[in-house]
């Protein structure tokens, strides 16, 4: 036998053990990527999904994984930074091959990275609230669309004999959109425009293309826009709708208690703060305003209760390097990103594929399943439909609910639906 | 005659008792009572009612201490829990309905809290306005008053007659004036309307705005031209003075600004202006100082944990709370001057001292440290913001003539006033000033005389350092306490120390005024001069949708303004002459 027989046959053998080997292995797990930011300003926010996601994985291969399989992370650093968000995403989808990603916070970033999962046919789970407007057949929206937030939260008010609404926001795209949506609905509401207060910026041919007051990122100074407000709800009757952003809020709501203005004589529902967010406000300037989510870890049900426990539980003994542990609470964004891996979870049992196309197919014919905030279902349009809570803030940065809407049907085509 | 009618009333009154619900019954019936809407239905019913037993069930209700006591198969029990507890953590449990105490006794954690909505919150505190319109807190009195007069409720007009008569505070006066008129406006008598049409005339009601378009617009609607005529004239006097109000708030907001911008640059004027190094860590300085307050607040409160180093720092045996507790900010204020004076020294030791000749290296080097500094605070207070709370005696606000003077805007201005007028002093009638302007003068001659620059330039630098410290102090009140707070205003201080003109104190003052009135002014009327605009060929509508981003559109023209002046005088407001600096 000459030696590169033998090498042959041996190379031969070799191949015959890896063909035995390797699919047994890989039948052990399924990759799944998580695309969120870990560095930069964005990162407050996002590590608390990545911390979630990472719980649910555990949770769930506890459980024996998804169709026998293990889910294996793939945690990858988007940085705040968009365009490297769609990097990391092609990396996700060619180098790694995950069978989904769950992540994405901001709206820009969720429009980076979209190119990439529709020419990759990728499936990614979008967990936050958003301005709709977008319906992908690669992107799983387990979000808030506006009519899960903001007209619930205005019918609420309107119900509460509020008259004359102020719309105020970040200037990026979630809040000019829900703006513009929100100032249809009140117009199909029978509010007069004269009480929307704001301002309004119109084309050339005096349509409306903005609607309310926008400051910057990082604006520091409230005082005119306060001192609007005040005359605004003079007469009373007057409510703030904010589409404020992050550590903007902490200005805002501390000029706005110094000029008097309170929850009663005019409340502040706000879209973008939720339990963590609170985490670096003062809650005793909030006290009483308003807030308006799928979730709020206040809900008292049994599957709530074993949910926050279960998450602090394995906060205390995880070893994630640099992971928080003290003063964690868990908001909307984080239970919708629990809710997202479990109905993916179920669209891939239900396919008993992990294939993109099958499991959408699960996910358009309906799947449903009990979370923490109340049992959630997918829609043919690639939404949730889910439960609404309209809540209001107590000093210690939780939420009482006032009010909650059941089962409401996530909608994204808003703009230009509501007629007087 | 006389005796019969007393035992007829008598004993109307002894069947009105017997037989009609008691407040407390009624405020017990509406606990229990299943939607919302009953709720409030029944409460309304209390309208009017100025019975003692209200405000501490409504005030019980409101705070989550109000209960419901459920028990299978006979209706809920409206219940408050009094006495010590036991045990088991159950007190003596009293029927709001009856005030008898149950024979059970109940625990608050086993209990389910009576539901308030901000709805049934606006009802109580409708009803608790009229009991408040003689109460002797002034702010209670006059929220009472204004939701009276916007409520425009016919039959509340003698609560507020009577207490018309009997007031005696003319802030109130004015207030109670103006309820009555708005009430008036929905009276059925023309003559009563244009009266209260009058009266708002002559009081300038800023809050009848709304009400007076309505009725111009019913006016209208009736062909009333008497009615409209006076509804017209009110709401143009009204909005006469609007824009009084408006000047007079836009020069505060503009004065307050002002203020800040020459707190956060003063000790750039000095950094910078004086000695001529370009400290970038300027901003950090300034987050030194904020962090200094949040640590001196949690210290007299119940300690700091810092958990990156897994251990918690705290004074024994001071748990300060009430108006001690809020004095903290007293001590805050010298204590982030010297922490941050004291990191100046250690970096202009350690760093700046070597650089005084090379202006370009020492903006890396202190850019450097910037970034050193910014990442200890992440590491030692975590990147969240942390907060720092107002003392009740900077919360509060002054109405002038309808013009807000927020308490923390008036302390800022007043406090701005002080530390400019103090390093003035400073800086001309001490012997410490005399030696850090002769040596910024001119480094080398005031070394021939015998001075020693070196330790000048530090206390310089500390002093400088120190102002930017007490700045930080001052944004911890309005704005957020973070690692990245030195970075939003280090730009705007550079900004007031260039227009301002290196080397001159009273240039930087000047030029704070000055940005801070016109980003407030561009604020105010770029809306209004845009809109007198709108008809103007290609421009107009350009220049409304911009000026719609009124604050944005403020910090561009602002920044506009300031390039163009600086080509006009690159040196500044007030350009310093000397033969050494050229």
């Amino acid at each position: 036998m000459s030696p590169t027989r033998i090498t042959s046959l041996l190379s031969v053998g070799a191949l015959a053990l890896a063909s035995l080997v390797s699919p047994a292995r890989a039948e052990e797990t399924v990759k799944v990527g998580v695309l969120h930011s870990l560095s930069g300003t964005m990162a407050i926010s996002e590590t608390s999904l990545r911390d979630v996601l990472l719980f649910t994985f555990d949770e769930i291969n506890a459980k024996g994984g998804v169709l026998g399989k293990k889910i294996e992370p793939v945690v990858v650093d988007g940085a705040s930074n968009w365009p490297l968000f769609a990097e990391k995403a092609k990396q996700l989808l060619e180098q790694d091959k995950v069978a989904v990603t769950f992540g994405c916070w901001t709206s820009v970033s969720r429009k980076s990275v979209l190119p990439v999962y529709e020419k990759n046919n990728g499936l990614l789970f979008y967990p936050v609230q958003y301005e709709g407007e977008e319906e992908s057949k690669n992107v799983a929206y387990t979000a808030e669309a506006v009519n899960q937030q903001a007209t619930p939260a205005v019918d609420y008010l309107l119900a509460q004999g509020v008259k004359k609404f102020y719309l105020l926001g970040s200037d990026y795209v979630y809040p000019q959109t829900t703006n513009l949506v929100l100032l249809e609905y009140l117009l199909s509401k029978g509010v007069p425009i004269e009480n929307i207060g704001g301002g309004f910026r119109k084309d050339a041919s005096g349509k409306i293309i903005s609607a309310g007051k926008y400051t910057p990122f990082g604006h520091t100074d409230y005082q005119q826009i306060v001192a609007e407000i005040k005359q605004f709800s003079a007469g009373g009757g007057a409510a703030v709708v904010s589409t404020l952003n992050g550590d903007t809020n902490v200005p805002f709501f501390k000029e706005y208690a110094a000029s008097g203005l309170t929850a009663e004589s005019c409340p502040v529902v706000s879209f973008s703060i939720s339990e963590d967010e609170f985490r670096g406000l003062p809650a005793d300037k909030l006290v009483g305003q308003l807030g308006c989510w799928t979730y709020f870890q206040s809900i008292k049900s049994p599957a709530n209760k074993k949910f926050v426990a279960d998450f602090q539980a394995w906060l205390g003994k995880s070893t994630v390097p640099g992971i928080v542990k003290d003063g964690r609470v868990t908001c909307s964004p984080m239970v919708l990103s629990y809710d997202g891996v479990y109905l993916w979870k179920a669209c891939v049992e239900k396919a008993g594929s992990f294939d993109v196309d099958k499991v959408r197919e699960a996910w358009k014919s309906g799947v449903s399943f009990d979370g923490p905030g109340g049992k959630v279902t997918t829609q043919p349009n690639m939404h949730l439909t889910k439960n609404v809570f309209i809540g209001e803030t107590k000093s210690d940065g939780q939420f009482k609910i006032l009010k909650s809407f059941d089962n409401v049907y996530g909608e994204p085509w808003l703009k230009g639906k509501f007629k007087k | 005659m006389r005796k019969t009618f007393i035992i007829l009333s008598a004993f109307v009154a002894g069947f009105v008792a017997a037989f009609a619900e008691t407040p407390q019954a009624l405020i017990a019936r509406a606990a229990v009572a299943k939607s919302e809407q009953a709720q409030g239905a029944i409460l309304t019913e209390l309208m009017g009612n100025a019975d003692e037993s209200i405000l501490p069930l409504f005030d019980a209700w409101r705070k989550d201490r109000l209960f419901l006591y459920e028990n299978p198969g006979k209706p809920t029990v409206a219940v408050l829990l009094e006495g010590a507890k036991d045990a088991q953590g159950a007190q003596t449990a009293v029927d709001v309905a009856t005030g008898k105490a149950l024979a059970v006794r109940l625990a608050a954690d086993d209990l389910n809290a009576a539901a308030h909505s901000a709805n049934l919150r606006r009802i109580m505190k409708a009803i608790l306005d009229l009991t408040d319109l003689s109460s002797a807190n002034p702010a209670k009195k006059l929220g009472a008053i204004a939701a009276i007069g916007q409520g425009q409720q016919i039959e509340k007009l003698p609560a507020l007659e009577k207490r018309l008569a009997v007031e005696t505070d003319p802030q109130a006066i004015k207030a109670l004036r103006e309820a009555l008129a708005l009430v008036r406006l929905r009276s059925p008598d023309a003559a009563t309307k244009l009266a209260a049409l009058k009266e708002l005339e002559s009081l300038q009601s800023l809050a009848s705005t709304d009400f007076l378009k309505a009725l111009i617009k019913d006016a209208e609607a009736a062909k009333d031209e008497k009615l409209l005529a006076a509804a017209r004239s009110a709401l143009q006097a009204v909005e006469r003075h609007r824009t009084v109000v408006d000047f007079g708030g836009t020069m505060f907001r503009s004065l307050s600004l002002g203020s800040i911008l020459i707190i956060v640059a003063l000790g750039l004027a000095i950094t910078f202006g004086l000695m001529g190094v370009i400290n970038m860590a300027h901003g950090e300085m300034i987050a030194i100082g904020a962090y200094t307050t949040y640590v001196v607040q949690n210290l007299f409160a119940n300690g700091l944990a810092l958990s990156p180093f897994g251990f918690s720092v705290s004074i024994p045996g001071l748990h300060a709370t009430g108006w001690w507790r809020e004095s903290y900010f007293l001590f805050a204020l010298p204590l982030s001057f010297l922490v941050a004076a004291g990191a100046g020294i250690l970096l202009e030791r350690g760093v700046i001292r070597f650089l005084y000749r090379r202006p370009l290296e020492s903006l890396l080097a202190t850019w450097g440290v910037s970034l050193l500094l910014q990442q200890l605070l992440r590491l030692t207070f975590g990147a969240n913001n942390v907060q720092v709370g107002s003392p009740s005696f900077l919360s509060g606000n002054w109405i002038v003539g309808d013009v807000l003077l927020g308490w923390n805007r008036v302390f800022v201005i007043g406090f701005a006033t002080l530390i400019v007028v103090g390093v003035w002093l400073v800086l001309t009638r001490t012997s410490v000033g005399l030696l850090i302007r002769s040596v910024t003068q001119n480094r080398t001659m005031a070394a021939c005389m015998g001075v020693r620059t070196e330790r000048v330039n530090m206390l310089t630098f500390a002093l400088g350092s120190g102002l930017a410290g007490l700045a930080g102090a001052f944004l911890s009140q309005i704005g957020n306490v973070g690692p990245s707070l030195g970075q939003s205003y280090v730009v705007d201080s550079f900004m007031v120390v260039v227009v301002g003109g290196v080397g001159d104190l009273v240039g930087t003052v000047i030029s704070g005024l000055g940005i801070g009135a016109f980003d407030q002014f561009t604020q105010q009327y770029s809306p209004a001069v845009a809109g007198a605009l709108a008809n103007v060929p290609f421009v107009g509508g350009a220049l409304q949708n911009l000026a719609q981003d009124s604050a944005v559109f403020g910090k561009i023209l602002v920044l506009c303004v300031i390039i163009l002046f600086l080509q006009w005088r690159p040196s500044g407001l007030f350009a310093a002459r000397s033969r050494s600096l050229d």
